[in-house]
């Protein structure tokens, strides 16, 4: 069992406990200041790291400590790539309802993958191997 | 995130600091507003100055905060909301279910008066 964070190289692989959320934050956060990206950018894509690292510990994971969320970022010239992968039940964003119609606006959850659709360029989401969801992000930088 | 809090014309203000994004956030945010709830005061303003960025799960915890106060029969306003946070208000549509001010002063000043 993984008892805290796990960094190598631009990967970090954290067991399924959601204080731990800060040091994906700061991981993702310090590897994007090293290329001088603007605040605002690096703000949403920490945002959006979050927020699918945050759904992979809960919804995913049942935050099961046995089971791992790995966030993973590719840093190219003209735009960032994270992947994210849980080892939990598999995520159908079909399911999710409406954050924005107006019976869901007080509803506490399901605002997520929402958001993350607006602030990143593309959100794809598939079956991770052996079970589990993989959830790539790319955001454009140039 | 840290968290202080002071009073302002008979209205708590909490000042949080720092991002809002899960975990412990979550109790620190809530626990305060119950505290303060269970003593009578009622009204709060949630001054966001300080606070850089909040994903989905602060944005839960402040519609959480919102319901404890209105069904003490309080208010609960925001103050000094930042761009960006402003921006995750507009996307959700929780800038119709929130009331924000330019200014913890006004803020504090519209309780009462709706």
């Amino acid at each position: 069992m993984l008892n805290k964070p796990e960094i190598q190289q631009n990967r970090i692989t954290i067991p399924s406990d959601p204080a731990l959320i800060r040091e994906v934050d700061e991981f993702v956060e310090s590897r994007l200041r090293e290329r001088h990206l603007a605040d605002t950018l690096i703000a949403d894509i920490a945002i959006c790291a979050t927020e699918i690292v945050n759904n992979g510990i809960n919804h995913g994971n049942k935050r099961d400590l046995n089971k791992t969320v790995t966030l993973e970022l590719k840093l190219d010239p003209e735009q960032v790539v994270i992947v994210v992968t849980d080892q939990g039940i598999s995520f159908d964003p079909q399911r999710v309802e409406d954050p924005v119609a107006p019976r869901n606006l007080l509803r506490e959850v399901g605002r997520g993958i929402f958001i993350v659709k607006h602030l990143m360029d593309t959100v794809e989401i598939d079956r991770a191997e052996g079970g589990g969801t993989v959830v790539t992000l790319t955001k454009k930088i140039a | 995130m840290k968290l202080n809090s002071r009073e302002q014309n008979g209205v708590i203000v909490l000042e949080p600091k720092g991002k809002i994004m899960g975990g412990p956030d979550a109790t620190i945010l809530k626990e305060a507003i119950r505290d303060h709830v269970n003593q009578n005061a009622k009204n709060v303003v949630i001054d966001l100055k300080e606070v850089d960025w909040m994903n989905s799960t602060g944005l839960g915890i402040m519609i959480s905060c919102l319901k404890t106060v209105r069904e003490a029969g309080g208010e609960m306003k925001l103050s000094n909301v930042t761009d960006k946070i402003k921006s995750l208000l507009t996307i959700t549509k929780l800038i119709t279910v929130f009331d924000a001010y330019n200014s913890t002063d006004e803020a504090v000043a519209s309780i009462g008066k709706q």
